[in-house]
């Protein structure tokens, strides 16, 4: 596999769009943490809601684990673009063909492109430790890893999303198209996650029936629905009308959908023709 | 030992036969030409032993082995279309085949030199024209000294100057003892550069063997006189042509290649009381002998 690796990154060290969407991301992070900081610690002390957000710090040691995953969550479009556009360009160029003509099987291409799509995944996740703790030991709190199993759900989060955009780059092929449906499937998923929602919190309230938040059940969704913002008095008021959160039954599916979109993109690029 | 032997090879594209069934050898050491119209099944086939088509039924071995893909990294194998990424240059790209074929990063400047790209090495692919992409092409096939090509279609798009230094390079590597297959729907590429050729007619093999046997083109003597009559008395009692036949006031013998001795036949006839008004030599064109062989 380091051969492999050695491979890609012969292909992709050199390239504008690689080099262009990383410094984004890194910047990203960084500027979107910022912003929820500075509003936490300014826009609040405007407003009524000072009060009851007064006691509340979002980036303090232990919260800053779940604060930071929650806000980096945000910008993992970035990553999973840069997986669509390195797949497409293989079969834009149509190096996907002469990769395996070079010498290479047709599950070592697919292979180190999951692995790609997992390294992504953990530099990402790398990311956010090194965010979490200048913005912890920034706000002046002593050190402590409670909390820490959301940067493991901002992992998976990232993984999914870095798969999603495999297995849409290796179905769709082409570059535009891709990163369209890309985000037209976020879209209209968050649209029928919505939908789903209304209906479990009317189910809960009319009929007594509580199978948590439907919405994070699917594909996506379970990925976003194990990253929340990190319990406060305003999100206190809400409890009681909201289904239970099923982390665990989230986390499972989570993982299916996982084995699932390799499973799809693996079978595509072995069984068929390139 | 052979090394390709393709066995019973079918492919269909839903309901287009691509591919009916094709069986041949390529032997080592021999020019091996596949030749066939457009859509004839050439790049098919070869794509199917290159792993990126799946056959329907049949199958093929590379070096008598069963293939998979350590037989690949020994074959230099430029298929279609040049294949690189375009935003990096010809050396980034070749360090890229290199890794892949794990050899020949040290045999870059050789094949670029060998194709007169060395001056343009550092440009982007994208800023190519058609020929230097294939020459880059041509170049990769040739890295790390492959023991066996495989070239479809090499001279596309190249000017004449290309084209003949490109059919200059096949016959020296095959002087060098390497086993070349090339696949063409030019007749007379074919025929200048290679040893053996298997033809295609729609999926279909029509013919397959030694390319002097296969593509052997008769002579044609074509003859009148005033007295028709006459002339074909005396021809009936010539002897050495293989056929004979009328075209209008003419009467056309035909004869196997460089057997034609026309002074004999000019005395012949006189010896015979004809004096003919008319004598031609013909050779019957390639594209006629293409045309019987996949029509």
């Amino acid at each position: 596999m380091i051969k492999l690796l050695k491979v890609e990154w012969l292909k992709i060290k050199n390239y504008n769009a690689f080099i262009v969407l990383s410094c984004f991301f890194l910047l990203g992070v960084v500027v979107i943490n910022y912003i929820i900081y500075s509003i936490n610690k300014n826009m609040f002390s405007q407003t009524p809601a000072s009060k009851l957000m007064a006691s509340f710090s979002p980036y303090n040691f232990d919260k800053t684990w779940q604060t930071t995953s929650y806000a980096t969550g945000w910008i993992l479009m970035l990553p999973a673009l840069l997986i669509i556009i390195l797949v497409t360009n293989e079969f834009t160029y149509r190096t996907h063909r002469q990769n395996i003509i070079d010498g290479w099987s047709r599950k070592q291409f697919i292979d180190v492109k999951f692995v790609m799509a997992l390294i992504a995944a953990v530099m990402s996740t790398l990311m956010v430790i090194i965010t979490a703790l200048a913005f912890g030991w920034g706000s002046g709190t002593s050190f402590s890893l409670d909390g820490f199993s959301h940067v493991g759900f901002f992992f998976l989060k990232a993984f999914t999303y870095n798969m999603v955009a495999l297995l849409i780059g290796v179905l769709v092929r082409r570059t535009g198209f891709a990163v369209a449906i890309f985000f037209i499937n976020m879209g209209v998923e968050n649209f029928i996650s919505q939908l789903l929602d209304i209906w479990s919190i009317k189910l809960r309230r009319e009929s007594s029936i509580d199978l948590g938040s439907m919405g994070d059940y699917l594909p996506m969704n379970a990925a976003d629905g194990l990253l929340t913002f990190p319990d406060n008095p305003l999100k206190g008021l809400t409890k009681g009308v909201l289904p239970t959160d099923y982390t665990s039954i989230v986390m499972v599916l989570c993982l299916l959908y996982l084995i699932l979109f390799y499973w799809w993109s693996n079978n595509r690029i072995l069984k068929t023709d390139l | 030992m052979s090394i390709l032997s393709v066995d019973n090879l079918c492919k269909n594209y839903k309901n287009i036969q691509a591919l009916k069934g094709v069986t041949f050898i390529v032997p080592k050491g021999s020019v091996f030409g596949i030749l066939g119209p457009n859509g004839s099944g050439k790049t098919t086939m070869l794509g199917i032993i290159m792993d990126i088509l799946k056959p329907t039924s049949g199958s093929y071995k590379l070096f008598d082995q069963i293939p998979d893909e350590t037989y690949r990294k020994r074959i230099g194998t430029f298929l279609e279309t040049p294949n690189f990424y375009h935003y990096l240059s010809a050396q980034k790209n070749l360090e890229i085949v290199a890794a892949l074929k794990e050899r020949g990063a040290d045999d870059i400047p050789r094949v670029l030199e060998m194709v007169n790209l060395t001056q343009r090495k550092d440009s982007r692919f994208s800023t190519y024209s058609l020929g230097m992409k294939q020459r880059l092409a041509i170049a990769s096939c040739l890295l790390g000294n492959p023991e066996v090509l495989i070239l479809d279609e090499p001279t596309n798009g190249l000017d004449p100057v290309g084209i003949a230094e490109i059919r200059q390079l096949i016959k020296q590597l095959y002087q060098q003892g390497k086993t070349i297959i090339m696949a063409s729907h030019l007749l007379d590429e074919v025929e200048k550069v290679c040893t053996h050729v298997a033809i295609l007619k729609k999926g279909e093999l029509v013919a397959n063997g030694d390319v002097n046997e296969i593509l052997a083109n008769d002579d044609i003597v074509e003859l009148g006189a005033s007295d028709m009559g006459q002339l074909k008395a005396a021809i009936h009692l010539l002897q050495g042509y293989s056929n004979i036949k009328e075209q209008g006031n003419l009467i056309q013998l035909f004869y196997p290649v460089g057997t034609t001795n026309l002074e004999n036949i000019n005395r012949h006839c006189f010896n015979n009381g004809v004096v003919l008004n008319y004598m031609q030599l013909k050779k019957k064109s390639l594209e006629t002998k293409f045309f019987e062989l996949t029509n």
